[in-house]
């Protein structure tokens, strides 16, 4: 009998007999310690693809969006993609923070950290796009809503462009927040063991005073649960914004509905995805093993299965309604520009349904959930077709749109548009690598909570406590 | 009495010596030696700080007023009739080798802007063609020459009017026989002054050379009517116009005076729904054959079986020697329309062969055309050259028996099929004296350039056709050291007045009923001409004639053809020009092999019908090169599909691969000259250039080259269906039928909505705007429209429309405004065309303006979509969100009004070129320069509109219709395009929209309510149009 009824069929959420200074030791140890040589290697080819991509964005700041392969029909092309992409990928971490934290999902607790960090770093890089993207960027700042001496001129607030820069501000601002609130009482352990002046000031000033005081503790969890309950809507709303980019056009393959919902589901799938890539990495890299389990990764891969598969049904209605419109302008963005394998962009169709829709079908599999290769494997090649269906999206649908007359010739990009993209992933992995090195990877104060329901040590000591008979416990905890 | 004071008895006495110390009192001789020069005097003890003082005020002020350098100078004195910031306009006359447009140049402080076309000419109207509207750009080109020149070993030496003068006239008394050697001239006082010049000098001629030559048209007309020349078409009075290879929309003898009688013929309305029908036989697919009813393909060798059976199945016997089924139906069905309207036909043939050319003279006559749609009592003197006259001087040439040779405009060393042997001619020419204003190449191996104004720098005349008198009159100062060719020769003859003075003796007698002042301003005289004459005609040539013509040859055949905007070459260095779309083809700055699908292929091994293959072709600009091996010549250039093309026919246009001395234009990026020169590839045959070529080898290479094109893909029609909502057309007999069957096919499209009378109200949940005031509209007649791009050029020039060069039109980066879409539907080798002119529609309810984020286009109180550039900041979202793709992004640094400096470096020559000083003059101060990063597209021209309220508002009445026009509307030679005020029922526009049941906007059912409306293309023929 025990205390706590705890069903058969769940597999700890941390291995090994840890105890509390265990799981320190632990998370702490690549902090404290000098950082590995693989760890400087990534380090710095993160920061050669970020000047690359510095450099690709200063030749199009000052030559001109001309540096790009854009064309008078095709105004849009890697740019956007790669913003919705990044976007995409930002909403695993505040999903699982927040929606799994008012779903008192304890397996969270071991990937939330870095989840969350993904975000916002995929934000950041999100944001590049459409800064980057403008012909005029020194004039980017006339999409703020500010008083100005021109009237005052205000911005266009029946643009989706201007809805952008609301939802993903408010969206980067709140996943910060909450991040960082999460952060503070880890903050403050690392704090209490420097052993340097340095680190003691720096980890000081980070962890705001944190004292660990109860009165702490309740208001730090009151502010989780108020930036959860906030988070939550925004997760939909942000990708359901980005969406509104095309659904309120007026261009076949874009003025679509279903874009809203099939979206956010797209969103939740790449972000899942990205989050399994650098889980399966540093698990390995840190020796974390014992807390981003086997069954972490299994859940997320579920996750990803049924996401997938929704995003799949989105793509066959998609084409049920381009037939069951009627409309030719949208049957040949869908028959033809798409679904015709032979049509000059056929391939990023079939590359999109074959990456999202047909082969993470093999997560119906237990055995293949479980497989940390299969899943690295899986996990790349998701967003590798998550970001073919943005192209598709984006680029099937304007290259031939209603007049057959401005039809484009084929639109690949020039090396600083893909110099761009690469960038993006040196920002990425550059403040990845950082986080992973000067922050704590998982929340401590956060796995400690589960440890006392799913840990090893906790269930040997309940099992001892309830194998004691009652009077040698009244013996022993009575003075 | 006045008390006198004195100091001294000098002063009391005013002695000469008081006067002089007293003037004298302080004078202090600077304090050096003026001997010694300024540099070399010491400075004086007592003077040190003076002169401290001095340099240290005059160094600082040197260094701290640095004041920059300001090209523009002010008016200090305001001439009289110059008001800065408001145009002159200047009746003058556009005249190059011949083509004579009458225009009025638009004055803009001095600089020369615009050439519109002047409305009171009796043949153009106020229409232009592309080539006029681009010639004002051709004044501020930077390789024109720029001062009179003597060469020797290649170098030029800058010489004055006055020693080149004397040189020349020097070498000119010893040289023997002298020939002075032009393009056709049609300025009769010009041709008086070459007579005074050839008077001089006895042993002299005038030889006149056409690179695009009508000698078998001119020497037809010799044999039959006994008349050297060409007489006036009028394709106005003519119902049936059969046309056997005459591009006569765009480069045959007078296009823009052909294209408004033509379109008068297709002028249709529900009222009276006849029109002039047009028959077309050609080669390689041509803007006329693009425009025709009904179009045949035949080799360029038949074109002589053609006629004789056109002659012969009016004399009712039957097609001789014509294989092809289709062609001798084509031929029987010409021939029977023909028949059926005598007095009201008209044939006319490009070919450059005499005995062909008389039987089509023949063919007309039995038509009784003659006087009718053929007028001799005016003859056209556009061109008047013979290839004969032309092929002699070579052999004199070679004979050693010229002696000096004086070129003007004539560039025959560019154009003419035998180089080599021009070349061993003219190496034995002892004096060579060119006057064209470029460097050609004919220039380049003259030993002398006296260049020539610009003709809006020139005085002069023009007879364009007998009796139709134009005059020139320069608008601006001459730029550079030049003098105008008359000038050169009157002071070789030895005369002493000037051309002006000349010009001016000559017409005082002659101009009746009008003063020299009134012909100046109005640009235009008219000699009362007299109703259309009859010529006898002389039959007895026929029958040799008809034996004489060449049976058809089989084989690949080759056929050169000149594209509208570069004709023979003349456009070559204009970037307007190059930039210009050709409107069949729709590429830009190249020549290229034009193939037909069929020999598509069997030669490059694309089927157009497989739609991988097709698409693969469309999307990647680099075509296959092809080896054509012609008149034991071979060249190579990449292939282009036209359909329209005969299958076993290729094409190539003449006028590339210019010498690179003629402009930065036509050096493309690998250096070399744009476009290959295909005029060797031509022969002389029984005396005239032919331009058809028979027995011609092709091989397809394994290179590519890329082509620009502007439009990729060419058909409405998608496995989707026929998209006959972007473009409606139908057939005459459909509409006689019917007169309402586009608005039923609106109605259809509609009915979802509303129809159309409802769809404003019932296509939204919103509620429509009230518009009142002014509501700008424009409508466009696509049965006028003939696809010219006159209205390209002239938007170019009117907006500032920057040029981006070759590189960038591969890229897909073009900017104009305004583009003709061409579409073909039906047979795929021989399809239907349709062009539409596609424009910003200034949408109601326009996409582009919501999805703004900073509101930078909006909609004007007018109905204009308007574009605040400073407001722009590039997010290309209204690009993506435009159904019609109208707007233009400017993807770099085009117009050097960037905020960064020097980013132009990777852009090639032609944004180089058109970023010159010089080339800037030509910008309209009206238009903002658009600087990198913001999108631009049609404005409807607002800086006319403005300009046009003003004028209302000036003299306080309503706006009328003659206050506005759009530059495309002016430029349209075919009147195709009407603007105005919607909201005025009695505005042109209004009258347009509801007089037509022909009316359809394009892309209706999205709701974006455009401001552009179309009246549908009817095609004269049988077959449905929805085929």
């Amino acid at each position: 009998m025990s205390l706590k009824y705890e069903s058969q069929i769940r597999e700890p959420l941390v291995n090994g007999s840890k105890d509390y200074h265990q799981i320190t030791e632990d998370i702490v140890r690549p902090i404290e310690a000098k950082p590995t040589r693989l760890w400087y290697i990534g380090f710095f080819t993160a920061v050669a693809l970020l000047l690359f991509g510095v450099y690709s964005v200063y030749r199009e700041v000052v030559y001109g969006v001309g540096e790009w392969n854009l064309n008078k029909t095709v105004g849009w092309g890697w740019d956007i993609t790669n913003f919705v992409w990044w976007v995409g990928i930002g909403h695993a971490g505040t999903l699982i923070s927040a929606i799994l934290l008012l779903f008192r999902q304890g397996w969270r607790t071991g990937v939330n950290r870095a989840a969350e960090a993904m975000t916002i770093f995929a934000v950041m890089c999100a944001g590049q796009f459409p800064i980057f993207h403008m012909g005029r960027v020194w004039m980017a700042f006339f999409v703020l809503p500010y008083p100005n001496t021109r009237g005052p001129l205000w911005v266009n607030f029946n643009s989706p462009l201007l809805w952008d820069v609301f939802a993903i501000s408010t969206y980067f601002t709140v996943s910060l927040l909450f991040w960082y609130s999460g952060l503070l009482p880890d903050f403050a352990t690392v704090r209490d063991r420097a052993k340097t002046k340095l680190r003691k000031l720096l980890y000081g000033v980070a962890s705001f005073g944190w004292t660990g005081s109860t009165k702490h503790w309740q208001r730090h969890e009151s502010l989780s649960l108020v930036l959860a309950g906030l988070s939550t809507p925004l997760v939909l709303s942000v990708h359901t914004i980005v969406s509104f980019d095309f659904a309120t056009s007026v261009i076949p393959g874009w003025h679509t509905t279903i874009f809203p919902p099939y979206f956010v589901a797209g969103a939740i799938f790449s972000g899942f995805a990205m989050v399994q890539t650098l889980m399966v990495v540093i698990r390995k890299v840190f020796g974390l093993q014992d807390y981003i389990t086997i069954g972490h990764i299994e859940a997320m891969n579920k996750v990803i299965v049924l996401t997938g598969s929704i995003v799949g049904i989105a793509y066959l209605t998609e084409l049920f309604m381009a037939w069951y419109s009627q409309s030719k302008y949208e049957g040949y963005a869908f028959f033809y520009s798409r679904a015709n394998l032979f049509s000059p962009y056929g391939w990023s169709y079939w590359g999109m349904m074959a990456c999202n829709v047909l082969i993470p079908q093999i997560f119906w599999s237990r055995k293949l959930r479980r497989n940390l290769f299969i899943t690295f494997f899986m996990s790349i090649l998701v967003n590798v077709g998550m970001w073919f269906e943005r192209f598709v999206i984006i680029v099937t649908s304007i290259y031939r749109d209603y007049l057959p007359s401005s039809w484009s010739v084929y639109y690949s990009p020039s090396i600083w548009e893909i110099g761009f993209y690469l960038g993006t992933f040196g920002l990425f992995f550059t403040c990845f690598f950082l986080f992973a090195k000067y922050f704590p990877t998982i929340a401590i104060a956060e796995i400690k909570y589960v440890l006392k329901t799913t840990g090893e040590e906790y269930k040997d000591k309940m099992d001892n406590l309830e194998a004691e008979d009652v009077e040698a416990f009244a013996h022993k905890h009575a003075h | 009495m006045e008390k006198k004071y004195w100091q001294s008895f000098g002063e009391l006495n005013n002695s000469e010596a008081f006067q002089k110390s007293s003037k004298d009192e302080f004078k202090e001789d600077l304090p050096f030696d003026p001997k010694k020069g300024l540099l070399e005097a010491k400075t004086p003890r007592r003077d040190f700080l003076k002169y401290l003082g001095f340099t240290t005020a005059a160094a600082a002020v040197a260094a701290s007023c640095e004041v920059p350098v300001k090209k523009a100078i002010p008016f200090a004195n305001r001439p009289e009739d110059i008001i800065p910031g408001v145009a002159n306009y200047y009746a003058t006359t556009y005249v190059q080798d011949g083509d004579t447009i009458s225009v009025v140049a638009k004055v803009r402080d001095g600089r020369p802007i615009k050439i519109e076309g002047n409305e009171l000419s009796p043949l153009t109207k106020g229409g232009t063609s592309a080539r006029v509207q681009a010639s004002v750009l051709d004044l501020y080109d930077g390789a024109r020459l720029r001062f009179p020149a003597t060469y020797s070993g290649g170098k030029a030496k800058e010489q004055t009017f006055a020693a080149i003068d004397k040189e020349i006239t020097e070498a000119l008394a010893s040289a023997g026989n002298i020939v002075f050697l032009s393009s056709t001239i049609n300025s009769p006082s010009s041709l008086e002054v070459i007579n005074q010049f050839l008077a001089k000098y006895p042993a002299s001629k005038h030889i006149t050379y056409d690179a695009d030559s009508y000698a078998g048209l001119i020497l037809a007309n010799e044999a039959t009517y006994g008349k050297k020349a060409i007489p006036s078409y009028k394709f106005d009075n003519a119902k049936v116009i059969v046309s056997i290879g005459a591009d006569f929309l765009a480069t045959w003898l007078s296009p823009v005076e052909f294209a408004r009688q033509y379109s008068k013929g297709k002028k249709i309305n529900d009222a009276n729904p006849e029109m002039s029908k047009h028959f077309h036989f050609e080669s390689v697919a041509s803007l006329t054959g693009s425009n025709a009813d009904d179009r045949f393909l035949h080799r360029p060798s038949e074109t002589g079986a053609i006629v004789a059976s056109l002659y012969s199945v009016l004399q009712g016997n039957g097609v001789t020697n014509i294989k092809d089924a289709k062609l001798k139906a084509g031929i029987e069905k010409a021939a029977k329309a023909l028949a059926d309207k005598k007095g009201e036909a008209l044939v006319v043939c490009g070919s450059n062969d005499v005995n062909i050319q008389i039987v089509v003279n023949a063919i007309n006559e039995l038509l009784l055309s003659n006087g009718k749609t053929i007028d001799w009592s005016s003859t056209s003197n556009v061109r008047k050259g013979v290839d004969a006259d032309f092929a002699t001087l070579v052999d004199d040439m070679n004979a050693g028996s010229v002696g000096a040779l004086i070129v003007l405009d004539a560039n025959p060393f560019y154009s003419w099929y035998d180089n080599a042997k021009l070349k061993s001619g003219l190496d034995k020419v002892k004096v060579k004296i060119s006057l064209s204003s470029k460097a050609d190449e004919t220039t380049q191996q003259c030993s002398y350039t006296v260049p020539n104004h610009h003709y809006l720098e020139s005085w002069g005349d023009a007879e364009a056709s007998t009796g139709h008198y134009s005059f020139i009159q320069p608008t601006i100062y001459p730029l550079f050291k030049t003098r105008q060719w008359q000038d050169s020769l009157l002071k070789w003859s030895a005369a002493t007045n000037d051309y002006l003075a000349f010009l001016k003796t000559y017409w005082t007698t002659k101009l009746i009923g009008s003063s020299w002042d009134k012909a100046l301003q109005d640009g235009i005289f008219v000699k009362d001409s007299a109703v259309a004459t009859t010529t006898s005609f002389n039959a007895s040539a026929v029958n040799g004639a008809i034996a004489n013509i060449q049976p058809p040859k089989s084989g690949i055949e080759l056929r050169l053809y000149q594209k509208i905007a570069i004709g023979s070459g003349q456009g070559a260095a204009n970037p307007w020009l190059q930039e210009l779309p050709d409107p069949v083809t729709r590429a830009t700055w190249d020549n290229y092999l034009v193939v037909s699908p069929a020999m598509a292929k069997t030669l490059l091994n694309i089927d157009l019908t497989n739609s991988g293959q097709s698409d693969s072709y469309e999307v990647n600009p680099p075509k296959k090169v092809v080896s054509i091996k012609a008149n034991g010549k071979t060249i190579e250039l990449p292939a282009l599909i036209i359909p329209g093309t005969h299958p076993e026919t290729v094409g190539i246009a003449v006028g590339y691969g210019r010498d690179k001395k003629v402009g930065k234009t036509v050096v493309d990026v690998d250096g070399k000259s744009v476009g290959v020169n295909v005029f060797p590839l031509a022969s002389v045959v029984n005396g005239t250039v032919n331009f058809d070529i028979s027995n011609v080898e092709l091989k397809v290479t394994d290179k590519k080259y890329p082509v620009a094109l502007t439009q990729t893909h060419n058909l409405l029609t998608t496995p989707q269906g026929k998209r006959t909502e972007v473009v409606k057309e139908l057939t005459l007999g459909e509409y006689q039928k019917n007169t309402k069957v586009i608005l039923e096919e609106r109605e259809a499209e509609l009915g979802a909505w509303g129809g159309v009378k409802n769809f404003r109200e019932e296509g939204s949940i919103y509620k429509p705007y009230d518009k009142p005031g002014i509501k700008w509209g424009m409508s466009i007649d696509l049965n006028s429209c003939n696809g010219c791009g006159s209205c390209i050029v002239a938007c170019h020039a009117e907006n500032n429309v920057p040029v981006v060069g070759k590189p960038e039109v591969l890229r897909f980066h073009d900017m104009h405004w305004l583009r003709i879409d061409r579409y073909y539907t039906g047979d795929k080798d021989n399809p239907n065309v349709i062009f539409q002119p596609m424009l910003c529609q200034h949408c109601d309810n326009a996409p582009c303006e919501n999805v703004c984020p900073v509101a930078a286009t909006n909609h004007s109180s007018e109905g204009l979509n308007q574009m605040t550039y400073n407001r722009c900041i590039g997010t290309r979202y209204c690009a993506n969100n435009c159904p019609y793709k109208v707007r233009r992004f400017n993807w770099a640094d085009y117009t050097g009004s960037d905020s960064f400096p020097n980013n132009q470096d990777e852009l090639n020559n032609t944004v180089h070129y058109m970023n010159e000083d010089l080339t800037r003059m030509v910008l309209n101060p009206d238009v903002t320069v658009r600087s990198r990063g913001v999108i631009e597209k049609c404005s409807f021209c607002v800086q006319r509109l403005q300009d046009g309220k003003l004028k209302a508002k000036k003299a306080s009445r309503p706006l009328v219709d003659e206050d506005v026009n759009v530059a495309c509307a002016q430029s349209c030679p075919s009147n195709a395009i009407v603007f105005g005020n919607v909201n005025n029922p009695e505005s042109s526009i209004s009258k347009a929209r509801k007089d037509s049941n022909r009316l359809f906007y394009s892309l209706e059912f999205l709701h974006v309510m455009p401001n552009v409306s179309y009246l549908a293309k009817v095609r004269n023929t049988e077959e449905s149009a929805n085929v």
